[in-house]
């Protein structure tokens, strides 16, 4: 039956398994030493250059985004296929240094989706 | 090929799409809300809105307080005192703090007065207690689930089940936790959780509350009997919940050519993503994520859409 704008909607669901396309990590980029600083485009290449060492160039050509960088803190929000999920993860959780200085990725938050990630019942502090 | 595959795995998640209409009579609208307990941050989304008015302002800040008790020994959320002042006269709500239900024993208490208590497998033994094994636990099950009803409890503390409780609990494996705790009196009540874990290092605790001003926000157009969109027409649900995910994360992308007028607002609420349950008394694990989460979209005639999110280790929301 053909619904008329206005009049209160009929119910109906939908239920749709695995639909994004991508998946979402806020990470986190910590160094040894302090005062490292590292540009949005250096941060993406440090990225892209562990998926290279890890996967070669099939690794370094999955489409990975860089949504949000804070120069800061060295966080950032990335995008990546879902099915390069894995491999992007073991990627960043292999990197060990960047130019000679020890650093370590934290991966503080995963999901499919990306409104999951603007709260983290994980960081919550009250103590 | 077994190996690549692996590589390409996808967690499993789901996202459940509704429509109604908060007049109908089997809107099942209040029940959501009332059976996903836990929740650890409410967003509104509210468009042409340059002001909030007196009233949403005031709904927004008047929150009850939710409590902080550290090292609570498990057996005071037993006792009959504690369940008759609290459990039988309001809807009282318990988790632990900071505890991680991937790794970490976890105890929730539901409004329903239901004890949930998530234990890796030493302590389970320990307890002597009679639960099952976790559903997300793997092949060797290291986690187990027991589940306490405190109000079937209370008709009879002489029984069997209520000593074998207080005795593990008391004396066979005491266990201590720091937590969070909410109570909604349904009568006037005297009582305060305060005065009552006044012997504990309780604190009391308001939400935080923010409220940001986005200028030049485009927003979608939505039709609220499309659920699936239209086309040049209207948004779907699913694109409207990745536009929402983008926005509460600060993320410019270039969804929409016009500006378009949006007569709709948006409500979000998100489950603690160590919580042992989503959802009624659904097992929730965190896996990769632990995002359990939905969202309100409410249309000026009382239409809405509901969005319901879930990680591999959750089932189909109801």
């Amino acid at each position: 039956m053909e619904e008329l704008p206005g009049s209160p909607t009929t119910y109906e669901r939908i239920v749709y398994k695995n639909p994004s396309e991508h998946h979402y990590m806020k990470v986190c980029l910590e160094f040894q030493e302090r005062g490292v600083r590292l540009s949005a485009a250096q941060f993406k290449q440090l990225i892209i250059s562990a998926l290279k060492d890890l996967f070669g160039e099939v690794g370094a050509a999955l489409p990975l985004d860089i949504l949000t960088y804070e120069e800061k803190t060295l966080s950032a929000v990335l995008r990546i296929c879902s099915s390069g999920l894995v491999r992007l993860w073991s990627s960043l959780t292999l990197l060990g240094s960047y130019q000679g200085r020890k650093c370590a990725f934290r991966v503080i938050q995963v999901s499919p989706f990306l409104l999951a990630l603007s709260g983290n019942s994980r960081e919550l502090m009250l103590d | 090929m077994a190996t690549l595959r692996r590589l390409q795995e996808v967690p499993r998640h789901l996202l459940v799409c509704e429509k109604s209409n908060f007049g109908h009579d089997k809107s099942r609208h209040q029940h959501l809300v009332e059976t996903q307990y836990h929740n650890y941050k409410v967003s509104f989304l509210i468009p042409e809105c340059g002001i909030l008015s007196k009233k949403l302002k005031s709904l927004v800040m008047e929150n009850a307080p939710f409590y902080f008790v550290k090292n609570l020994p498990l057996y005071e959320l037993i006792s009959s005192e504690f369940i008759n002042t609290f459990v039988k006269k309001g809807a009282c709500c318990a988790l632990t703090y900071n505890t991680s239900i991937d790794e970490d024993n976890t105890v929730a208490l539901l409004p329903n007065g239901k004890l949930i208590l998530s234990l890796d497998k030493d302590t389970y033994e320990e307890t002597g207690l009679q639960g099952r094994p976790s559903r997300y636990s793997g092949r060797k099950v290291m986690k187990f689930i027991v589940t306490i009803d405190l109000m079937d409890l209370s008709l009879n503390l002489d029984s069997k089940s209520y000593k074998r409780a207080w005795w593990s609990f008391k004396e066979k494996k005491p266990l201590k936790f720091d937590f969070l705790l909410a109570w909604y009196p349904t009568g006037a009540d005297e009582s305060t959780m305060m005065s009552y874990f006044s012997n504990y290092q309780i604190q009391e605790h308001q939400p935080k509350l923010s409220l940001n001003l986005l200028t030049d926000l485009q927003c979608p157009v939505l039709q609220s009997h499309l659920l699936r969109g239209e086309p040049e027409v209207a948004c779907s649900a699913q694109e409207l919940f990745d536009w929402l995910g983008a926005v509460f994360s600060h993320v410019n992308f270039h969804y929409f050519d016009e500006p378009k007028l949006a007569p709709w607002i948006s409500l979000c609420v998100q489950g603690f993503a160590d919580s042992p349950v989503s959802w009624r008394e659904n097992e929730h694990d965190f896996l990769k994520g632990g995002e359990h989460l939905y969202n309100f979209v409410i249309f000026n005639n009382r239409d809405y859409w509901l969005q319901m999110a879930v990680g591999a280790s959750d089932d189909c929301p109801p």
